[in-house]
C-alpha cells in the first residue's frame, strides 16, 4: 500500500457550455440541422493544473472564495466528476459529505433511509444492521425514526444525514461545507466526531468559509483562486494569507513589507515538524526577537519540571496601529497544542501600539512531560489578519525524572492509607534489564540538565 | 463491461432502491399495487367493449384473454422506457452529490415495472383459468415459459431504457418524441390483432420491423394459444435482447462521465 490518501497530478477540470448559451440541444434541432455533434462551443475551466497529494490520516482543508473551484475540487477526488486532464488517484473507501441526506426519499420512513443511504455509500445490509442503533443514538432523533422522511425538520434530515455517513467508516472523508448545519449542539458534536476520526487515522478532506475549523482542524491547507492553487501548506499561514487577499485594507507599504517576510509558496510543503520556522504576516509590526527566558532573564533550550519561564517578544513596529492582539501557543513536536492564548481571549483591550517595545508572557511554573516542544508567537489584528506570525520560532526540550506521559503534568502527589506500602527508589534504579536502563540513560543525556 | 461489473457491485443498492420506489409508491393508498393494474385493466376493458360490441371480430376467442396477453408486456415495454428517460434527471441529487452509480437509475426503473409485471401475471392466469373451466380455452404447458420470456424482454427493456435514461440528459426533449413513438407503436404491434390477418403490405412490413413484435406474438403464443414460439420469433428475441443490451452499456459508457455536470 502507498502512503498518500489521495494524489491529483495536473488535474484541470473544464465545464462545457452547450450551444448558444442554453445547456440542452434537442435532439430534434440536432436531427433538422443534421448536427448531431456533441462538441461544446465554449467551457469554462473551474479548475486548472492542481497537483498536490494528501497523506494517510492527514487533514487537509481547502478554502478560497465562490466560485474559485473548492467543490470543484472536492467532487473530482470523490470521483463524481471525471478531470478533462490529469490524473485522480484515491486509496480506501471514500465517503463525500457534500449534500446531506442527498438521496433521502420524503415518503419512507427514516429507518428505512438509514439502509438505503448506508448501501449507496457504500456499505452492505449487514454492515448497516450492526452500526444501526449507532446512528439512531447519533443523530439524536431516535422517536422518530419510523416516521416517513417527509415529516422531519430540515435539521433532522441533516442530522440522520450526517449520522448515517460518519458511520460509513471510510478511509477517505469529503465534507463540502456541511459542518456549518444543525444547531450548536449537534455542530460540536459533529465536529467532535470528525476528530475521533482524525484521531482514528482517517483522511480528512474539508471544503469550508469557516476559517476557524480549517486553523483548528487541519494540517494542511490549500487556497485555491480561480481554479488554480495559491497556496499550499501550514493551515495558519494559508489561511492567513488568504485573509491578507481577501482584506482590501492592504496599503502599498505594508504589501512590500509583506514580500519581504514571506515564504515562497511551496508546492509541497512540509506536513508538519520539519523544525524550520515558518514565518508570515503583513510586516507593520514585527516580532524582531522571540526568545524563553528563565527568571533572571537568561535564555533556556531546556527546561525541567517547575521552572519558572517566560516568553520574550521583542516587537518593532514600523506602521503604529490601534488593533493588535499578541498571541502565544506552546505545542508537542506532534503538533499537539498543549496550551493557546492571546491577549484579546484574556480581555486585554488594544490602545495604542506607536514605538517599539517589549511583550512578555510569564509562567510561574511551565510542567510539562518530557519531550520536544515549539512556540508560536503572533501579533495580528483582532479578526486574525497577522503582523507577523512565527510558527515554531522557539524550539526546547522538556526533561523529567519521572516518565509520565501526556502533555500537561497536573501538580500531585501520591497518598495512601490503611495496608498500602510502597518505597521510594531512584528512577535511574528501577527493576528493568540492564540493556533497556542504560539505552534510557543514553537517550536522555543529551537533553541536558535535569 | 466495466458497467457490468458496477451492476454486479450494486445488485443490492438496486434491489433496497426498487423496493423505496414500490414502497413509496404505494404508501399512502389503499389498493397498493393494484393501481400499478388499473391502466391495463381498462384498456383491456375498452377495447374488449369495442371489439366485442360495436366490431366483433369472432377470429379470435376469448378476446379478452388474447388483448390481456399482448397488453401486459406491452405495458412493461412502453411504461419502463417512458419512466427511464426522468430516471436520471429526476435524480439529479444522486449523480451531482453522491457517489452514485448511475447505470443504477434506469434499471430500478425497469426492475419496479418489472415487479408491476410480474405481479399482473396471477390476476392474467386466473382469467386463464376462469375462461378454461368455462370450457373456452384449454390451459396449456407453454405457460412455464412465461419467465423465459420475461428475462429475455427485461434484457431487451434494460437496454433500451439505459440508452435512452442517458441520452435524455444530453436531449431533453426525447420523452416527449418517445411518448408518442410509444402512442404509434401500440398500434404497429400485434396487440389487437393478429398479424397474418393484416391485408396490407407495407403495414405488415413495419410490423415485422417492430422490435416488440416479436417479444408480443410469443406471449400470445405460450398463453394464449397453447404453442411453442416460432423459431424465428425466438431467434429474432435473443438478437433484439442482445443489441439493445450491447447499445445500452455503450451508450451510457459514453455518456456516464458527462452527466454530472449536464444534468
Amino acid at each position: 500500500m502507498s502512503d498518500y490518501a489521495i494524489a491529483l497530478t495536473n488535474v484541470s477540470k473544464s465545464y462545457r457550455l452547450w450551444g448558444r448559451g442554453s445547456q440542452f440541444a434537442t435532439l430534434k434541432s440536432a436531427l433538422l440541422k443534421r448536427d448531431l455533434a456533441l462538441t461544446p462551443e465554449t467551457s469554462v475551466e473551474a479548475v486548472r493544473d492542481v497537483s498536490f497529494a494528501v497523506d494517510r490520516g492527514e487533514a487537509f482543508g481547502i478554502i478560497g472564495r465562490n466560485g474559485s473551484g473548492k467543490s470543484t475540487l472536492l467532487k473530482l477526488i470523490s470521483g463524481i466528476l471525471k478531470p478533462s486532464s490529469g490524473s485522480v488517484r484515491v486509496n480506501g473507501r471514500v465517503a463525500a459529505l457534500i449534500e446531506l441526506g442527498a438521496g433521502f426519499h420524503p415518503e419512507i420512513t427514516g429507518r428505512e433511509n438509514i439502509y438505503i443511504n448506508g448501501i449507496m455509500l457504500g456499505l452492505s445490509r449487514r454492515e448497516i444492521e450492526a452500526r444501526f442503533d449507532q446512528i439512531v443514538a447519533f443523530s439524536g432523533i431516535p422517536e422518530f425514526i419510523d416516521q416517513p422522511v417527509k415529516t422531519y425538520s430540515s435539521g433532522m434530515y441533516v442530522r440522520l444525514g450526517f449520522a448515517v455517513a460518519v458511520h460509513v467508516d471510510p478511509d477517505v472523508l469529503l465534507i463540502d461545507e456541511v459542518l456549518s448545519v444543525g444547531d450548536e449542539e449537534f455542530s460540536a458534536k459533529c465536529v467532535a466526531k470528525i476528530q475521533e476520526m482524525k484521531y482514528r487515522g482517517v483522511t480528512l478532506v474539508f471544503v469550508t468559509h469557516q476559517l476557524d475549523q480549517v486553523r483548528n482542524l487541519c494540517d494542511r491547507a490549500l487556497w485555491i483562486d480561480h481554479g488554480e492553487p495559491e497556496t499550499i501548506g501550514d493551515p495558519v499561514r494559508v489561511v492567513d494569507a488568504y485573509l491578507q487577499a481577501v482584506s482590501s485594507t492592504q496599503t502599498a507599504p505594508a504589501r512590500a513589507a509583506a514580500d519581504e517576510l514571506k515564504t515562497p509558496a511551496t508546492a509541497i510543503a512540509p506536513r508538519d515538524d520539519a523544525g524550520e520556522e515558518e514565518r508570515w504576516g503583513s510586516g507593520e509590526v514585527v516580532l524582531s526577537r522571540v526568545i524563553l527566558v528563565d527568571s533572571r532573564g537568561d535564555e533556556l533550550v531546556a527546561l525541567g519540571p517547575g521552572t519558572p519561564v517566560s516568553i520574550e517578544m521583542d516587537v518593532t513596529v514600523r506602521v503604529p496601529q490601534d488593533d493588535f492582539v499578541f498571541g502565544v501557543g506552546i505545542y508537542h513536536a506532534d503538533g499537539t497544542c498543549v496550551y493557546g492564548t492571546n491577549t484579546d481571549l484574556e480581555g486585554l483591550m488594544p490602545e495604542h501600539l506607536e514605538t517599539n517595545g517589549r511583550v512578555r508572557f510569564v509562567m510561574p511554573a511551565l510542567d510539562l512531560v518530557a519531550g520536544t516542544y515549539r512556540i508560536d508567537a503572533a501579533v495580528h489584528t483582532r479578526n486574525g489578519r497577522a503582523f507577523d506570525y512565527r510558527r515554531g520560532v522557539i524550539r526546547f526540550v522538556a526533561g523529567s525524572r519521572v516518565h509520565d506521559i501526556g502533555v500537561y503534568r497536573p501538580k500531585h502527589h501520591w497518598k495512601f492509607e490503611g495496608g498500602i506500602a510502597f518505597h521510594e527508589i531512584d528512577l535511574e534504579q528501577r527493576n528493568v534489564p540492564v540493556e533497556v536502563a542504560e539505552a534510557m540513560r543514553e537517550a536522555r543525556k543529551p537533553r541536558g540538565k535535569v | 463491461m466495466d458497467s457490468l461489473r458496477t451492476l454486479y457491485r450494486y445488485r443490492q443498492l438496486i434491489a433496497t432502491l426498487t423496493a423505496r420506489d414500490l414502497k413509496a409508491r404505494y404508501r399512502g393508498s389503499i389498493l397498493g399495487f393494484f393501481w400499478s393494474l388499473a391502466n391495463p385493466l381498462l384498456l383491456l376493458a375498452v377495447y374488449t367493449i369495442v371489439f366485442t360490441f360495436f366490431f366483433p371480430s369472432a377470429l379470435i376467442h376469448p378476446y379478452p384473454l388474447f388483448l390481456f396477453a399482448g397488453i401486459l408486456p406491452w405495458t412493461f415495454f412502453s411504461a419502463a422506457v417512458l419512466e427511464s428517460t426522468s430516471s436520471i434527471s429526476s435524480n439529479a441529487g444522486l449523480i451531482k452529490k453522491v457517489m452514485f452509480p448511475a447505470e443504477a437509475l434506469p434499471l430500478v426503473t425497469v426492475a419496479s415495472h418489472l415487479v408491476h409485471f410480474v405481479l399482473a401475471m396471477p390476476v392474467l392466469l386466473l382469467a386463464t383459468l376462469g375462461f378454461a373451466l368455462h370450457g373456452d380455452i384449454t390451459i396449456s404447458i407453454t405457460i412455464l415459459l412465461v419467465p423465459v420470456l420475461m428475462i429475455l424482454q427485461t434484457l431487451f427493456v434494460a437496454g433500451i431504457a439505459m440508452t435512452v435514461s442517458s441520452a435524455s440528459v444530453l436531449f431533453r426533449d426525447l420523452r416527449d418524441i418517445l411518448t408518442n413513438l410509444m402512442q404509434l407503436g401500440f398500434f404497429v404491434t400485434p396487440i389487437l390483432y393478429l398479424v397474418d390477418r393484416v391485408q396490407s403490405r407495407p403495414l405488415r412490413a413495419l410490423l415485422r420491423l417492430n422490435p416488440m413484435t416479436p417479444f408480443v406474438v410469443s406471449y400470445q403464443d405460450v398463453l394464449f394459444f397453447g404453442h411453442l414460439p416460432g423459431l424465428a420469433d425466438t431467434l429474432l428475441m435473443i438478437a433484439y435482447a442482445s443489441f439493445s443490451v450491447a447499445m445500452g452499456v455503450t451508450v451510457f459508457g459514453r455518456l456516464r462521465d458527462t452527466l454530472a455536470e449536464a444534468i
